[in-house]
């Protein structure tokens, strides 16, 4: 019975704790494919790529975007950090965008940041969100306003 | 062992207040354990294979690794194949109305049945169709005239692309002289409300809706307010004025617009912009020039949704003298995204006003009627595709005419 009651104490102060506490993630990074002739992006123009209204890094690289599928935490910092949108709304936005013909395309969705990678080699001009403690050392990661992930005030977390 | 008891029911009383909430938190922790579990075993899955991969000779190593980035992405796999990939999506919907109007009768309606066609030629060149099917009572053949659909080539371009400051293409447009007509089209879910604003309505002359010709168009940071533009030249208003000249101009006087705005990037959801269009009319034996001049406001991030606009429409007669006439139509809308139920409820209003003076012969009642009316409603989206929406309208055609209230529920969706 004693040790019931211990058992349940166990249970309950873990459970408890569980409850209280966030989990923490690290930083995301913008990782793109190693012909992109850009190290540093500014917020706003982050924005203007992943709202596709810039579709060309210069005239002959278009920019392809690859987004995690939904549910993935990557997918969810970008919506709420960046374009500050709801899944629904960033699915409307570019039916819309695509429908009015202001793209060929909407982004790529990727199952996997395994997939990113392998894109982000294949693909020229692509663009990837990514865990920053899961990027392979042979990618590019673009600076986002003179920060890397981890620096202090790096906006995507 | 009754201290125990007792401890451990001190330690479940204050997490049960808060249960609810502790419930969700777990679950999304649950999700978000089981989605990092799944990656942890890709990841293993990936290294083993990657393992394999090194342990072949580098020819076929090179085959493998380029197979999946193929099957991942078909552009890539297009440009070594035999052709162009189309894409397909639709919108729909579907209505039930009741007006207390003489002479009209409540009932359901089909709305238009809308495909739109994508195809990236290369990686430059694209292709956009957009085909509409409309429920009339008179499309069939036959005395009396029976129901049925009209079909109609509504947009088909092609698109040249340079880069972001320069696009070039060709085409059946809808004539980008207003904020409405270029961002929604004809998909009813992508608006907020049931109906157009009068001043854009399909079939409507106050604006030419439709425009075949040429557009070039880019857009230039200008120091984070993100200009952008349209020039365009074509066959303006048939000679009835509602179409446009699809089959050939009616007169040797092409038309010609320009749209100018800006997407600022410190106010991110606003754009503000403006147009003017100049074209020569010939219909019932007379010729008029034609300049309308727009202006629009708009605020889309949807706490709130703002959209405003104006448009002008000058009409000179070029055949007899007689006074220019200036016909102005503009509206208001509001909506709010409520932070409520999963932010699925947006109710909105709208203002809108349409006034056509005596002196314009072309637009003269019952050709564009007068209005000033409000629409009211509630849009709940009942997926991220599917939207239903009640709506109530109130409407004057001229002063001294009586009000005119209607309702409206209407289910629209993309597929």
């Amino acid at each position: 019975m004693k040790a019931f009651g211990i058992t349940l104490i166990i249970v309950l102060i873990s459970g408890s704790i569980a409850g209280w506490t966030a989990p923490a993630g690290s930083d995301i990074a913008v990782v793109v494919s190693r012909d992109v002739p850009i190290d540093d992006l500014s917020f706003s123009e982050l924005r203007k790529i992943l709202l596709g209204d810039r579709q060309y890094w210069s005239s002959n690289l278009r920019v392809t975007l690859l987004i995690r599928a939904p549910a993935a935490r990557e997918r969810e910092v970008i919506l709420r950090n960046v374009l500050e949108m709801t899944e629904a709304q960033y699915r409307q936005y570019w039916i819309g965008k695509v429908f009015r013909a202001e793209s060929s395309s909407a982004p790529k969705s990727i199952a996997t940041n395994e997939m990113a990678f392998s894109l982000l080699n294949s693909i020229p001009g692509s663009i990837a969100f990514v865990d920053a403690s899961q990027v392979p050392k042979d990618l590019k990661v673009v600076r986002l306003g003179g920060l890397l992930p981890g620096a202090k005030g790096y906006p995507l977390n | 062992m009754k201290s125990l008891i007792i401890a451990a029911t001190l330690l479940f009383v204050p997490a049960h207040p808060l249960s609810a909430q502790q419930q969700r938190t777990t679950q999304t922790e649950t999700i978000e354990t089981l989605l990092a579990r799944i990656e942890r075993l890709e990841r293993r899955v990936a290294e083993l294979e990657g393992s394999k991969v090194q342990a072949q000779p580098a020819t076929q190593r090179t085959e493998q690794t380029q197979v999946p980035a193929e099957a991942l992405h078909p552009e890539v796999a297009q440009s070594a194949s035999e052709g162009p990939s189309l894409k397909m999506a639709g919108f729909s919907d579907f209505n039930f109305s009741g007006s207390d109007q003489k002479g009209t009768k409540s009932g359901f309606t089909e709305g238009q049945f809308v495909l739109h066609l994508n195809s990236n030629l290369t990686q430059k060149v694209s292709f956009m169709g957009e085909l509409s099917l409309t429920a009339r009572t008179d499309a069939g053949g036959g005395m009396p005239p029976v129901t049925g659909f009209n079909a109609e080539v509504e947009r088909s371009i092609i698109r040249f692309e340079h880069n972001d400051y320069l696009k070039v293409s060709f085409g059946r447009y809808h004539t980008p002289i207003n904020y409405w007509n270029t961002a929604f089209h004809h998909g009813q879910w992508l608006q907020t409300t049931v109906s157009r604003p009068e001043m854009v309505q399909f079939g409507g002359r106050f604006i030419p809706v439709h425009f075949v010709g040429g557009l070039v168009e880019g857009a230039v940071g200008a120091a984070g307010l993100n200009f952008n533009y349209n020039f365009g030249v074509g066959n303006g208003r048939g000679s009835v004025i509602s179409r446009g000249g699809d089959a050939g101009d009616i007169n040797n006087s092409r038309a010609w617009l320009v749209n100018m705005f800006i997407k600022p990037d410190k106010l991110y959801g606003l754009q503000v912009g403006g147009s003017a269009y100049r074209d020569k009319i010939s219909t019932g034996g007379r010729d008029f020039g034609e300049w309308i001049s727009s202006a629009h406001v708009v605020w889309n991030r949807e706490t709130p949704e703002v959209i405003a606009e104006f448009a002008n429409v000058r009409h000179e007669n070029l055949t007899t003298a007689s006074p220019v006439s200036n016909s102005q139509a503009y509206y208001v809308q509001t909506g709010y995204r409520l932070p409520v139920f999963d932010k699925r409820f947006k109710p909105y209003y709208r203002f809108e006003y349409i006034h056509i003076p005596r002196s314009d012969f072309l637009f003269q009642s019952p050709v564009v009627p007068n209005l000033a009316g409000s629409v009211a409603g509630l849009r709940y989206d009942l997926t991220s595709f599917a939207a239903l929406k009640f709506e109530y309208r109130n409407q004057r055609r001229d002063p001294g005419q009586p009000r005119i209230n209607s309702g409206f529920v209407q289910t629209s969706f993309t597929f």
